[in-house]
């Protein structure tokens, strides 16, 4: 069923290139025709390749056409110098559109979502402004003028039309492949929960200008054939704001985060624009209209027509289909068997001593304003153990895991795991290094499958990894056979916002251990699930405690917390009240009075 | 001398663009949203001023509270119409939607008043106030002393009415102020509205200072950005500050390298964003440790 | 995301179809069938930065087009103006003109308004082998690419505008000629060549250049540059304005009271009522501008335009400078086509090169990259009125005022 429909679809695109390409030689008298259709791959390739930073990883761009400008200005200066036509510059166009996406990158995506908006506008409107003012290199406000090619009157349009009907194509090819690989499903990743993603391994840094320069990639491409076939470039019209707005508008129409939505968009916009001004009569409304469209579009259909379109037809399809039962009791007496290399490291020499520490805190500190949440904390981990981290609420228990897990740095102290200072290291290398942790509220990527879910998390770095197609390769093997562990199988095309929150949990903890961790750090992982799944994910911290990886445990369910761990640390405003076993913390009265408060009395707290 | 002359300038333009900039900056402080269309509204404001002059002659500046509540009923409609729906959906959808009501405002203004520019012409229009050797050019003085009315009018509000504080509370933190019965519906829109006014507002003075043409909502937003980003995004104070510093700048700008001088503009928001995006008076929340 | 594969696939091939249909249909719409009227493509920005000179022009336009069907049309055949919106955007320009040439398949096509528009204009019309006349357009990069078929409709390009004043001020004697000059003008490549020119020039003889600044377009606040150039008391102001620019900088010179000998702006005073509600009708005297043409002046078919555009648009008007102008190369066109007796561009392009076009801006001839070779109009506000004083073949006024009166406030 799945090939056939595959087949279906790609007969679909290749009829859509074919009509394309076709079309000067089917209907040669079409020059109006091919421009209008050069302004289509013009915007069809922009809003692409804003998808790439904007729709897939999540980054807003509105001032993305500075890379437009960058190309059409590096093809023109270079054709001005050199005295050939700027077409011929389109990959350094390329490559110089990328380096200036690299150092933007680089130092603008630490900002988040409204200030990165306002960032890439402000952007776009300096560079234009630099470029008007330096006169020597660009020729100022007075712009660049350039002198036809010699087959201009016979050609017409249509060597132009193929070279950016070219460069359409490669660029929804590279759209295509960056979706289909795991490259892709980090930026989506990203998308969903940036330092969920960086906690499961990804380097969200070096994805984001990764990216970036993808998304720029075309526009240098393409800018620099513009310039020739405008004959004539200048700043404003090279650096247009409101060129940004419109691919934008584009690629929403469309619909952001697919592969043909910016591609349908791009012609969309583009017809919209010619057809506002053949049909105005001298009145131009067509700042008016498109204000409309985009107002619409944001208000009715934000995640585009043809996304939309899909949506109502697959309910439609729908309706005949039965709802499944969820047979919860099924999950919970799943016995399944773990190949336990799926989720733990080979053993090292490190590793042999079972008394030794595998993490450390000394003297953490870490405050918010004025408020103290950890308050100098020393506590050792040792290998192999279920420690547990229990604590009346506002202890300090979640900022302590974040502190360790460098989702937050901490003020001062140290952190020390598996032997080596991870103190200023990012979220990602301590899950590269081992450490995996769960969070309070669950996070899970909200737009994937449970199984895309699951193949998320990269347990080494690694190049030939980010381009290998998501779907294949032993990652996925191992995600089925742990989700088969988990008991949850049977769901794992399903998208993750469709699961209980319990299962969710579940989910989260398979996640984890998709990255061979030697530590496990669990958030509250009992909390709002029922007593059965309790039991699945005891059992399973069991099984792999028993083959030797650690746990650390926040928990409010004091008999869990009992019954599992070896060892338990109290946390009380943010300082380690008190440590040891299970049965020395149950009876230490400053451990109850913490809890319950003062002058209460001892009776019927047996556990 | 020249130096002082600068300030002098640079002060009038601050507390002029502090008027306009308010309503951005409480517009982000309470609900989140960069409104890009703030220019738009100011350009309209100013338009309606004028078609109001040119047809009866009266004194701009009466005009403040006739269109100010004109633009505060607009933007709780606008609010509720159109906002509502898209705000769940996070900053980058609120931003394009309101860079959509620009569009629809200018290019309604265009079709309206065609393509001319309007200016007012007042008793003032060409007078100038003159201390030593410092000259304060006379519509630019008015135009700041009514901003500051207009301000400490909105100030006293804030702090002492209850609606005020309400708008407060919700700008620190919305969910607490949800949960003691401040309805975040009707919170949002007056706060939206109350924006709107002071662009309202704003674009009297507009229309008395400058000649007024649709397009130029652009220049307008750029500025206002740069000014709030300065200052601290939902902080009114930081406003203020923000747009004495820039009003300087600007003059500064102009007098010594004026191709230079919207440059600044883009770089003060560029550097701030990155190095302080808090700006200089808003806090550092929990929220930006990501 | 597999599960609406199949219907995103579908929709894209309705997509792809519509939008072929609608391709097909566009053809439909726009081919012209070669009907009675002879079909003259315009592209003009009706919106954007340059809107209000793009109106302006439409309405010269019109009121040749009006004036020339009464007169029972060019060649037999009644005129009809296909104008589209270019939106004062170069990217547009150059689909407009490509839609008017190849799609509706005019005849005949003319210009845009201002020199950056009219750059990709003349590209698309050199690759095309179509004549265009500019109404403006002067800037010298035009004339770069050395043009086969861009012909601009003025008296003089650009950098020559400022030459009447040049002339007159280098022709006072010494005692009463001013020694000092400050120069703003906006970046723009209309204006900043005009002024570029003048400030050569009278570096040249010795008058000294105390203040030059150049600014970006959306520059709103000139009481710092009137400040400025206040402070180096100069006894000429030139300003290469637009519009907006140019009353400012009057305005900011009024409030502070700094009244130079002589002030000279581009483009600003020509915009009539406007400018002097703008600065004060009686601010207005003494301020030279140049101008290519003047609702007095005597040239043929000046009366008839005059009392067209009135009659059009509103009694008691004075029609502006633009409007003129595109009046002006609406005119230069309709002689090619009736000298050649045709519409055979290249033949078109021959016979401009090779004669005069008697037009209501006067005279106009063009060297061969389409150059005009005549000299601008220096204009003069007077009591409110404006007049134009050099050259004394086209003077409405024997007056000349010199030095500018004090501002009244």
């Amino acid at each position: 069923m799945k090939s056939l429909r595959f087949t279906k679809a790609k007969k679909i695109a290749v009829l859509f290139w074919a009509i394309l390409i076709l079309i000067p030689v089917l209907l040669p008298d079409s020059q109006y025709e091919q421009s209008l259709l050069i302004v289509c791959f013009l915007f069809a390739i922009m809003a692409s390749g804003w998808n790439i930073l904007s729709g897939l990883a999540g980054y807003v761009s509105l001032g993305h056409s500075v890379f437009l400008g960058v190309g059409m200005y590096t093809g023109a200066i270079l054709g001005r110098e050199t005295g050939v036509f700027t077409f011929y510059f389109a990959p350094i166009g390329m490559l110089t559109a990328m380096a200036f996406a690299f150092l933007l990158g680089s130092i603008t995506l630490r900002t988040r979502s409204h200030a990165f908006v306002i960032i890439t506008i402000a952007i776009l409107l300096s560079v234009q402004l630099i470029v008007s003012n330096w006169v020597e290199l660009t020729g100022g406000s007075n712009g660049i003028i350039f002198r036809s090619p010699s087959w201009a009157r016979t050609a017409g349009n249509t060597p132009y039309y193929y070279m950016f009907l070219v460069v359409l194509v490669l660029t929804v090819a590279l759209v295509r492949f960056i979706m289909n690989a795991r490259l892709g499903a980090g930026f989506i990743s990203i998308r969903d929960d940036e330092s969920k993603a960086a906690s499961i391994g990804i380097n969200t840094t070096q994805y984001k200008v990764i990216a970036y320069c993808l998304s720029a990639a075309p526009y240098g491409l393409v800018g620099a054939i513009y310039s020739q076939y405008l004959g004539f470039i200048n700043p404003t019209g090279s650096f247009s704001i409101l060129i940004s707005v419109y691919l934008v508008l584009a690629a929403l129409v469309g619909g952001k985060g697919t592969l043909w939505g910016p591609v349908f968009g791009g012609f969309f916009i583009a017809f919209a624009n010619e057809a506002s001004t053949v049909f105005s009569g001298g009145i131009s409304a067509r700042v008016l209209i498109m204000g409309v469209v985009l107002v619409f579009t944001v208000m009715f259909v934000p995640q585009g027509l043809l996304v939309s379109v899909a949506t109502m037809l697959r309910k439609r399809l729908a309706k005949d289909k039965t709802v499944e039962f969820i047979n919860q009791a099924a999950i919970a007496e799943r016995d399944a068997p773990l190949n336990l290399n799926n989720v733990k490291r080979a053993p090292s020499k490190a590793k042999a001593d079972s008394s030794e520490s595998i993490l450390q805190v000394k003297g953490l500190y870490k405050s918010f304003g004025g408020v103290k949440a950890v308050n100098g904390v020393t506590m050792d981990i040792k290998r192999g153990s279920i420690t547990g981290l229990i604590g009346p609420n506002g202890s300090g228990k979640t900022t302590l895991f974040n502190c360790i897990t460098g989702t937050y740095g901490a003020d001062s102290g140290i952190v020390i795991f598996n032997g080596t200072d991870i103190t200023k290291m990012q979220p990602w290398t301590r899950a590269h290094m081992g450490m995996g942790r769960t969070f309070q509220i669950t996070k899970l990527f909200k737009s994937m499958s449970v199984l895309d879910n699951l193949v998320a998390p990269l347990e080494k770095p690694s190049a030939r990894n980010m381009l290998a197609n998501k779907m294949q390769g032993e990652e996925v093997e191992r995600a089925r056979e742990i989700l088969d562990f988990m008991g949850l199988s049977s769901f794992e095309k399903s998208n993750v916002s469709a699961l209980s929150f319990g299962q969710q949990k579940l989910v989260e903890f398979a996640q984890i251990l998709m990255l061979r961790p030697d530590i496990v750090m669990l958030d509250e992982p009992a909390s709002g699930i029922n007593p059965t799944l309790i039991e699945r994910l005891s059992k399973a911290i069991k099984k792999l405690n028993d083959a030797g990886t650690t746990f650390l445990i926040v928990e409010h369910n004091i008999p869990l917390v009992l019954g599992l761990c070896d060892y338990i640390h109290v946390l009380s405003a943010g300082e380690i009240m008190v440590s040891g076993t299970p049965e020395e913390v149950r009876n230490n009265e400053a451990v109850i009075e913490a809890y319950l408060g003062p002058d209460t009395l001892l009776e019927g707290l047996d556990v | 001398m020249e130096i002082i002359q600068v300030l002098s300038y640079g002060i009038l333009l601050g507390g002029l663009y502090s008027l306009l900039s308010s309503g951005l900056a409480l517009i982000f402080g309470v609900l989140d949203i960069v409104n890009v269309a703030q220019g738009a509204f100011l350009v309209s404001g100013a338009f309606l001023t004028w078609q109001i002059w040119d047809l009866t002659g009266i004194e701009p500046i009466l005009l403040i509270p006739v269109v100010a509540l004109l633009w505060f009923g607009l933007g709780i409609i606008i609010y509720r119409t159109l906002f509502v729906r898209v705000a769940p959906q996070g900053p980058s959808m609120t931003v394009l939607l309101s860079f959509g009501l620009a569009l629809i405002i200018e290019g309604a203004l265009n079709l309206i008043f065609g393509n001319k520019f309007k200016s007012v012409q007042t008793s003032y229009s060409l007078q100038s106030y003159k201390l030593g050797e410092i000259n304060f050019p006379a519509p630019q003085v008015i135009a700041s002393l009514a901003a500051a009315v207009v301000l400490v009018l909105l100030y006293l509000y804030l702090k002492l009415s209850w609606a005020g504080r309400a708008l407060r509370a919700t700008a620190q933190n919305r969910d607490g102020a949800a949960l003691i019965g401040i309805s975040h519906r009707k919170i949002s829109s007056f706060a939206y509205g109350l924006g709107m006014a002071t662009a309202g507002a704003g674009g009297v003075l507009i229309s008395v200072s400058y000649p007024i043409y649709p397009a130029t909502h652009y220049e307008w937003i750029s500025k206002l950005l740069g000014i709030i980003v300065l200052g601290g995004m939902g902080s009114i104070p930081g406003a203020i500050i923000g747009s004495m510093l820039l009003g300087i700048v600007e003059a500064a700008g102009n007098t010594y390298a004026p191709q230079w001088t919207i440059l600044f503009f883009y770089g003060v928001i560029i550097l701030s964003l990155l190095f302080k995006p808090e700006g200089l008076l808003g806090a550092r929340s929990r929220k930006d440790s990501v | 995301m597999n599960n609406s594969y199949k219907g995103l696939r579908k929709t894209a091939l309705v997509a792809a179809v519509t939008a072929l249909g609608l391709l097909i249909t566009g053809c439909g719409i726009g081919s012209s069938k070669n009907s009675d009227p002879l079909v003259i493509g315009i592209s003009l920005p009706l919106t954007g930065d340059f809107a209000q000179p793009g109106g302006a022009a439409k309405k010269g336009y019109e009121v040749w087009a009006s004036l020339v069907n009464e007169d029972g049309g060019v060649l037999g055949q009644q005129v009809e103006l296909n104008i589209l919106d270019d939106a004062s955007s170069a990217e547009q320009v150059v689909t407009d003109y490509n839609r008017l040439i190849n799609q509706d398949k005019v005849p005949l096509i003319l210009g845009t308004f201002s020199s950056l528009l009219n750059f990709p204009a003349s590209t698309v019309a050199e690759n095309n082998e179509m004549v265009l006349v500019a109404p403006a357009g002067g800037s010298p990069k035009i004339f770069e690419p050395m043009p086969k078929y861009y012909f601009f409709a003025q008296q003089a390009t650009a950098p020559r505008q400022a030459e009447p004043f040049v002339n007159y001020i280098l022709s006072l004697p010494e005692s009463e000629r001013p020694k000092t000059a400050a120069y703003a003008t906006m970046d723009d490549p209309f204006a900043g060549p005009v002024i570029a020119n003048m400030q050569a020039l009278f570096e040249a003889a010795g008058i000294k250049t105390v203040y030059s600044k150049v600014y970006p377009p959306e520059t709103t606040n000139f009481q710092p540059f009137a400040s400025a150039i206040a402070k180096a008391k100069p006894e000429i102001i030139a300003q290469g304005a637009v519009f907006e620019d140019g009353v400012n900088l009057a305005k900011g010179l009024i409030q502070i009271g700094y009244s130079p000998k002589a002030m000279f702006q581009t483009s600003a005073p020509s915009n009539g009522a406007q400018y002097s509600d703008a600065i004060g009708l009686a601010n207005t005297e003494g301020i030279f501008y140049a101008v290519s043409w003047s609702e007095k002046a005597p040239t043929p078919m000046n009366a008839e335009f005059v009392a067209r555009y009135q009659k059009l648009f509103g009694a008691g008007l004075v029609p502006e400078e633009d409007a003129a102008d595109a009046f002006a190369a609406a005119q230069v066109l309709q002689a090619a086509v009736e000298g050649t007796g045709g519409t055979d561009n290249p033949a078109l392009a021959d016979w401009l090169r090779a004669n005069e076009v008697q037009t209501i801006l006067g005279p106009l001839s063009w060297d061969e990259i389409g150059r005009p070779q005549g000299d601008f109009l220096l204009a003069q506000w007077q009591s409110g009125e404006v007049n134009i004083v050099a050259p004394d073949v086209a003077k409405t006024s024997n007056n000349l005022i010199f030095p500018k009166p004090a501002w009244t406030k």
